[in-house]
């Protein structure tokens, strides 16, 4: 039966037997396991573990005809260099900028939202409701930017015909700088929040109905037990995806903004991924741009473990 | 057939050990019950047999065969579990012919021991349904076909009857019995329930704390206990346990407790034994109850009568220990509330050592 | 909860205007999608003139016709096709037996292994490296790169782990007695009862897939691998520029405006049609990977 299921085996009496032959027999009956892991193993040394090897190029001068290995190391220039970029210096305002709002805006929706639905007392007018509001999350980046870029077109777009509608002249909303970061925000409230409310939506569920019930023999209405009770009970569940979306705060949907974005409005638009994918993947410039990239990982990393160890300070549980 | 052997089964850890050295024999056809609190072992030291925890020392036999390092799936036995594991994705049939399946038992073989198993159990009717659509009672059925059409060596039970309410668990505890005796199978069969132990079992394993207390036949045991943890077991409601001090009296040793005294049957631990610390064990249904004066009676302060129906448990106190009497209603219940004391025949009297809390008797036993 | 008859006049009005509120954000995200169908439909001139507001204006096929007349557009749709399945599959090789052996707690090393899994989702190398890393394994320009390269990803690894966790042992252990061995514990038993949260894997997977745009755009330059997505962006960004696109509209019935619409309801299509199934597991999803160890 050597090595088929899981084989019990009993430390003799006489003496407790080494690590090694431990180890040796413990492989022996759980191999199986061993061989479901190893390709998930595999697969993230390979293409995710090795790729942080590779970073070492941020400090190397590297060429893809010497490798990385073979680049000659040329320490913080890299860094130094790209502080005294303006573009990096502007990306990473904007990346700020455009973070900061996204969640100043975008944060409360859904939460709102939730509320909302709880309200609604016709249950097919709610699911119905919810059914299309959650739609826009599954629609792909490429198309949300079609749909804005064909919205907001100065000569064909809806947008422009109803201003035109009050008397307004058209505006040039993609390529106007001021305009970029309010669409850009409320084109990812549009497809998000919906979707977002089912976490408090969830969290609401959860509230004993005896404390309605008790509110209402004590005659509440229905926006003072909005107030009193389902807001305060899912305080919880907002603190924990604010620290999430603290922790995941220079996550930029860059995508989007690759899609939107022109020279004409990288002022407000360029942040650091965008900046990245620029000089690394289209200029060539991979060590520069993969120092970029690690500059915003490391500060990336330190604020999920930050919001990871508020967290588990604060409520009990940790998010991972 | 085939017998299981334990010898100085020991359950840790890491350092924390959970079985100290069970010593136990489980004969052939032998309808064995390991019986205990929660946390004394008993399931850890079904599932050793069963393969699915290590034995950390020790020796386990099944049929003669060590076992200690056999995979599960080779060791012939069975099991039930508590919650019966029954797959939801599975019918009926396709459940019992699960453990066939996986051993490639050829097909029409499969249909025709679903089928007789079926039969055995009273599922035929259900063997299309799946294990969502039966009831606590059908699902425990299924769960022992599952165990029953691969003809092992050994059945194996873990509380398999605790989901169950009242009524059906006596009604599967019935069955579960009647099965037994038709298929004549070595069984152990784990319970916290001492009153499926007492019904169910041919012979009775007490433990408590990883240790066997006490091995015998349900009537021994429950006569017989051989220390104060036994007796504070077994039984419903358990034996009266009482303080007391060994004093010599007319006829014999006395027992003193609250000012009163009890006479003793004549045991050879009592002859130099007055000043003795002892505890006096009585069963609530060898207790007499009494009103008013009576020749030998134990004056206890009544506090409540429980009726059962045909019983009654008069709750009653001596002193600060309370104490439990357990009568036949039909001489009133008028007469029952009046009660004020009570008389126990001699040799109904158990009594332990209260160091040790060992039983005390004859040297030839009893 | 109770009956409206039951409200206060306040609360009636409450309960009205909350409707109101809500119905208008529905609408809000309903009305873009009526609106790229209705342009779909409509005439290249009207569209153009910003004249097409919630019906098609000038009813015609033509925007479908010159989409489906396009070789690229079938090819990138067929690819899509190709890269959701395939992904998806893929994924689901790795993460279900890596999830369950995850799961298991007499794994060896089990708390590195579950950090090595977690470290991937706080820290990412960035793009340039991850890039660099896809050339130097040839998976540059090839549908087996696409489909490999993205199978593993931590949050659905865990989420299916937690729920193997929540499957009561005994049932692995009742398979254990009957002879099963590991892989047929993790087949027979664990797949079948972790229907609904490999469901909500898979439709992640699908939907990641499907939508999925940039590391396409990147790591594909071969015209006939590329994914809808792709196409979809370079028509949307590049056809403007294209002259022998801008000289096709001098003699056609369709616009820039109306072929982007068309190609965004031919790539909502299958969304909207598995949407139904979406619906069903995400809720479950999202509380099953969610806060939780």
């Amino acid at each position: 039966m050597a090595g088929a299921a899981r084989t019990v085996v009993a430390g003799t009496a006489e003496k407790p037997p080494g690590r090694i032959s431990r180890i040796a027999a413990h492989m022996r009956r759980e191999w199986q396991i061993y061989v479901m892991l190893l390709p998930t193993v595999i697969w993230l040394l390979l293409f995710l573990y090795k790729p942080m090897y590779g970073l070492q190029i941020a400090f190397k001068d590297y060429s893809l005809f010497r490798g990385i290995e073979g680049s000659p190391w040329i320490g913080l220039e890299h860094f130094e260099t790209l502080f005294q970029n303006d573009q990096f210096i502007r990306a990473l305002k904007n990346t700020i900028i455009i973070s900061f709002f996204t969640l100043v805006f975008g944060f409360p929706v859904p939460i709102i939202l939730a509320l909302m639905f709880n309200e609604i007392v016709n249950q097919r007018f709610k699911k119905t409701a919810q059914t299309i509001v959650y739609l826009p999350h599954f629609i792909s980046t490429v198309i949300i930017a079609g749909i804005v870029i064909t919205a907001f077109s100065p000569s064909s777009g809806i947008v422009n015909t109803i201003l035109g509608f009050f008397g307004l002249e058209p505006i040039y909303f993609l390529t106007r700088p001021e305009w970029f970061r309010p669409i850009f925000i409320g084109a990812g409230i549009w497809q998000e929040a919906g979707f977002q409310s089912i976490v408090y939506l969830a969290a609401i569920a959860g509230i004993s109905p005896t404390l309605y019930e008790s509110a209402v023999v004590d005659g509440a209405s229905r926006w003072q037990m909005m107030w009193k009770i389902t807001l305060p009970s899912i305080i919880p569940t907002i603190l924990i995806m604010l620290i999430i979306r603290i922790g995941n705060l220079l996550e930029v949907g860059f995508e989007m903004i690759i899609l939107l974005y022109q020279p004409a409005t990288y002022q407000t638009a360029d942040v650091v991924n965008t900046f990245i994918y620029r000089q690394g993947i289209l200029n060539g410039q991979y060590d520069l741009a993969a120092a970029a990239g690690l500059f915003n990982a490391v500060v990336a990393f330190v604020l999920v473990m930050s919001a990871n160890a508020i967290s588990r300070r604060y409520s009990r549980t940790s998010l991972w | 057939m085939s017998g299981v052997r334990l010898e100085n089964i020991v359950k840790a850890y890491g350092a924390l050990r959970v079985v100290h050295g069970i010593d136990l024999t489980v004969n052939p056809q032998e309808f064995l019950v390991l019986v205990g609190p929660s946390g004394c072992g008993k399931s850890t030291t079904l599932r050793m047999i069963a393969g699915l925890e290590e034995i950390t020392e020790g020796r386990l036999t099944i049929d003669g065969r060590e076992m200690n390092r056999t995979a599960p799936k080779d060791r012939d036995v069975a099991m039930v579990f508590q919650n019966y594991a029954l797959y939801p994705h599975l019918s009926v049939a396709e459940n019992i012919a699960f453990g066939l399946r996986i051993r490639r038992t050829p097909k029409d073989e499969i249909a025709a021991q679903v089928k007789e198993v079926g039969g055995i159990l009273g599922l035929t009717d259900y063997l299309l349904r799946r294990p969502a659509d039966l009831s606590g009672g059908q699902r425990q059925r299924v769960a022992m076909g599952r165990a029953i059409v691969r003809r092992p060596k050994v059945f194996l039970f873990d509380e398999p009857l605790s989901n169950l309410d009242a009524k059906l668990r006596t009604q599967m505890r019935a069955e579960i019995k009647r099965l037994h005796k038709r298929l004549g199978a070595t069984s152990i069969y784990v319970t916290h329930d001492q009153v499926e132990a007492m019904t169910l079992a041919d012979r009775i394993v007490v433990m408590n704390e990883g240790r066997i207390e006490q091995i015998g036949t349900p009537m021994d045991v429950f006569q017989n206990p051989v220390n104060t943890f036994v007796a504070g077991f077994i039984g419903s409601p358990p034996m009266n346990q009482i303080d007391a001090v060994i004093a010599t009296g007319d006829g014999g040793p006395v027992a003193q407790f609250d000012g009163q005294s009890l006479s003793l049957p004549p045991l050879d631990a009592l002859r130099q034994g007055a000043g003795r610390r002892v505890v006096i064990g009585i069963r609530p249904e060898y207790a007499r109850p009494v009103h008013g004066p009576a020749e030998g009676a134990v004056r206890i302060t009544p506090e409540l009568v429980e009726t059962l129906g045909s019983e009654a448990l008069i709750h009653a106190a001596i002193g600060a220990t309370p104490f439990v009497i357990k009568t036949e209603t039909h001489m009133g219940l008028t007469h029952l509330e009046n009660v004020d004391g009570f008389t126990i025949a001699p040799d109904m009297i158990k009594l332990f050592d209260k160091e040790t809390g060992h039983v005390l008797r004859n040297e030839e036993g009893r | 909860m109770t009956n409206m008859t039951l409200y206060s006049r306040g609360d009636r009005m409450f309960v009205i205007l909350n409707m109101i509120l809500i119905g208008m954000f529905a609408i809000s995200a309903l009305y873009p999608f009526i609106y790229m169908a209705a342009l779909s439909f409509s005439s290249g001139f009207e569209a153009r003139a910003g004249n097409v507001v919630l019906t098609p204006i000038g009813l015609t096929l033509s925007a479908y016709k010159r989409v489906l007349s396009e070789p690229l557009f079938w090819s990138s749709y067929g690819n899509t096709f190709i890269y959701t399945i395939g992904g998806t599959l893929a994924s689901l090789a790795f993460i279900i037996p890596g999830a369950y052996a995850l799961s298991k707690p007499q794994l060896y090393g089990r708390r590195f292994w579950n950090l090595m899994v977690a470290f991937t989702m706080w820290f990412h190398a960035g793009i340039i490296p991850f890039y660099l890393n896809m050339r130097d394994l040839g998976l540059l320009d090839s549908y087996f790169g696409i489909i490999i390269g993205f199978a593993v990803n931590g949050f659905n690894l865990i989420l299916l782990r937690n729920f193997f966790e929540g499957i009561p042992r005994s049932f692995e252990e009742a398979a254990r007695m009957d002879g099963a061995n590991e892989f047929q514990v993790l087949w027979k038993v664990y797949v079948p009862l972790s229907k609904p949260a490999i469901a909500t894997v898979a439709l992640f997977c699908i939907v990641a897939r499907w939508n999925g745009f940039f590391w396409a755009m990147v790591m594909l330059n071969d015209e006939g691998k590329i994914p809808l997505q792709v196409y979809l962006r370079h028509v949307i960004a590049e056809l403007s520029d294209d002259d022998e696109f801008a000289v096709s509209l001098l003699r056609a019935d369709y616009s820039l405006e109306t072929v982007s619409a068309a190609i965004i309801v031919c790539s909502i299509i299958p969304v909207i049609l598995i949407y139904p199934f979406l619906q069903k597991y995400f809720n479950k999803g999202i509380l099953l990977g969610g806060v939780k160890e």
